[in-house]
């Protein structure tokens, strides 16, 4: 699945920094197509930061950020508080307007869109919501409505941040099938995640920041290596472990 | 009866001006209220309040430039509330400062600037006509300006719509999408201020916001749909632009506060019996047991 193509996220002695303070120093790594990379780390680790970058939001202090994903087809999937999600807008329209790469901005959309946005909005259990307004959903079904703009997108490159907060667990179930279908399409996906079980069921690596650095490790080694017990409990920001 | 209805109705449009002044009232109300809408879901409401006082000083150069001439007026206008606009969008980027917050300390300066402007050259009647409108002042130079501004705002925001859309609900992704997406902000404060210089001369500088908003505002009562809020919002400008002039006329009272009351008579009817989150909605979800909805 992820032998030999090339990766087109790449990080090369990473500098980054927010204002006048030093975030992260020396993150290197590459991001494979089709490889799901869990980010992990405290509050304050440098997960955001690291995303704006990705992003191409932030400019590094030194180092660079190499993305052959053209930025069209880079999605980014917030947490849900920072949507606006009162806007009076209904299910089916906000995954259509995931169609913008193809689309542009003028044109209507015709038929073959339409199908293609109902066709996702099955794959995610979602059609029988498809006109009910988004300040009405719950936070799951919200979830994958968004996901579901991200599909019609045809996203190469998608990042989430916590995509499994404040959602039911019939919705994590589906969105983990969903991204595994989308990494073995050949989507580079990078999720920033908090719990250890949804980690292990959809990480391919992890990219662990603390201290002001990034560590790669598998998943597997965060429940079986023998530093689990101090880092598991780190990771997941329980305890306050040195700082920058 | 229909002698009554042709005094009160009809029989005013015999004049000229009054004709004139329906026209590019019914205008307006097609080009303002759906800004309105705009403004009011992105919690922009009073950015068009401030907006509105921005281009004062230069409407009050185009008089004292020109006197009462229309034309130079509105150009005045929209050069200085677009300057304003630029100005307060730099000075939130410069200091971190949030735009309203540049933007409420533009207007007021401004405000002082233009009524200072107008005392200096005119008498009191001039900056009554400029700051609550004069519909005796709608020439048909002025309306093929408010025409002309209406049709553009109409076309522009038809062409912006689903950036707008987008930028509304999610900016980030619309950075992403497009190289363009600066533009569609600074398009839409532009669109406003176009709208407000248009509307001054039928409203009053500091009445034309009120068209934009208020029927922007009711038609939250009426629609939870975006087509449906400017629908609505359209439909309302329209009843209380005519029925506003008419008022004025039969009244021989100021045709801006008349206009923006009755639009204002509007969102407190709305307030009271719409269909969402009025008084009346209030009541009736109490008399009557919720639906279970399964779901979660």
């Amino acid at each position: 699945m992820k032998a030999t193509p090339p990766a087109r996220l790449q990080l090369h002695d990473l500098h980054l920094a927010q204002g006048q303070r030093s975030v992260l120093e020396h993150v290197d790594g590459s991001f494979q197509p089709g490889a799901i990379t869990a980010l992990i780390g405290a509050n304050g680790a440098g997960k955001s930061t690291l995303i704006q970058a990705l992003m191409g939001e932030l400019r590094p202090i030194n180092g660079e950020v190499v993305c052959t994903v053209p930025k069209k087809r880079r999605a980014w999937l917030p947490q849900q508080l920072a949507l606006d999600l009162t806007f009076p807008m209904s299910v089916e329209e906000l995954v259509m307007t995931g169609s913008w790469p193809s689309h542009g901005a003028m044109k209507g959309y015709c038929a073959a869109h339409y199908r293609k946005g109902r066709e996702i909005m099955a794959r995610l259990g979602i059609s029988n919501l498809a006109h009910r307004p988004l300040g009405e959903l719950s936070g799951g079904q919200r979830q994958r409505a968004l996901i579901g703009r991200t599909l019609m997108q045809e996203a190469e490159l998608l990042l989430l941040d916590e995509p499994f907060a404040n959602v039911d667990s019939e919705t994590v179930d589906i969105l983990i099938r969903i991204l595994r279908q989308m990494a073995d399409d050949g989507v580079t996906i990078i999720v920033v995640l908090h719990d250890m079980d949804h980690l292990q069921r959809l990480a391919d690596d992890v990219l662990m920041l603390s201290g002001g650095h990034g560590r790669w490790m598998a998943p597997s080694a965060l429940t079986h290596s023998p530093a689990t017990a101090q880092v598991v409990p780190f990771t997941l920001g329980e305890h306050h472990v040195g700082s920058v | 009866m229909w002698d009554l209805f042709n005094a009160w109705l009809i029989a005013p449009f015999d004049y000229g001006f009054m004709r004139r002044a329906v026209v590019g009232g019914l205008a307006l109300s097609l080009a303002a209220p759906p800004l309105g809408v705009f403004l009011v879901l992105r919690g922009m409401s009073l950015i068009g309040d401030a907006m509105a006082h921005a281009i004062l000083p230069g409407v009050a150069l185009g008089f004292l430039l020109a006197g009462f001439s229309l034309p130079v007026m509105s150009v005045g206008g929209v050069l200085f509330g677009l300057m304003v606009a630029l100005l307060a969008g730099a000075v939130s980027k410069m200091g971190g400062q949030r735009e309203d917050a540049a933007m409420a300390s533009f207007f007021i300066i401004s405000l002082a600037a233009g009524v200072m402007l107008i005392s200096l050259g005119g008498s009191s009647v001039d900056l009554t006509h400029v700051l609550f409108g004069s519909v005796l002042a709608i020439n048909s130079t002025a309306l093929l300006l408010i025409t002309g501004i209406s049709t553009l705002i109409v076309i522009t925001l038809a062409v912006i719509f689903r950036a707008l859309v987008v930028e509304c609900l999610d900016p980030l992704f619309l950075r992403g999408q497009s190289r363009h997406s600066g533009w569609v902000h600074s398009v839409f404060l532009g669109l406003l201020v176009l709208n407000l210089t248009a509307g001054f001369q039928t409203l009053g500088t500091l009445m034309a916001v009120g068209l934009m908003m208020l029927p922007a505002t009711s038609a939250r009562f009426w629609s939870k749909r975006l087509e449906g809020l400017i629908g609505i919002a359209v439909v309302l400008a329209m009843i209380a632009s005519t029925g506003g002039l008419l008022l004025s006329f039969h009244l021989d009272i100021p045709s801006g506060p008349s206009i923006i009351l009755l639009a204002g008579a509007g969102y407190f009817f709305s307030a009271l019996f719409g269909r969402y989150h009025s008084l009346a909605a209030k009541l009736r979800r109490k008399t009557t047991p919720l639906a279970v909805e399964q779901g979660y």
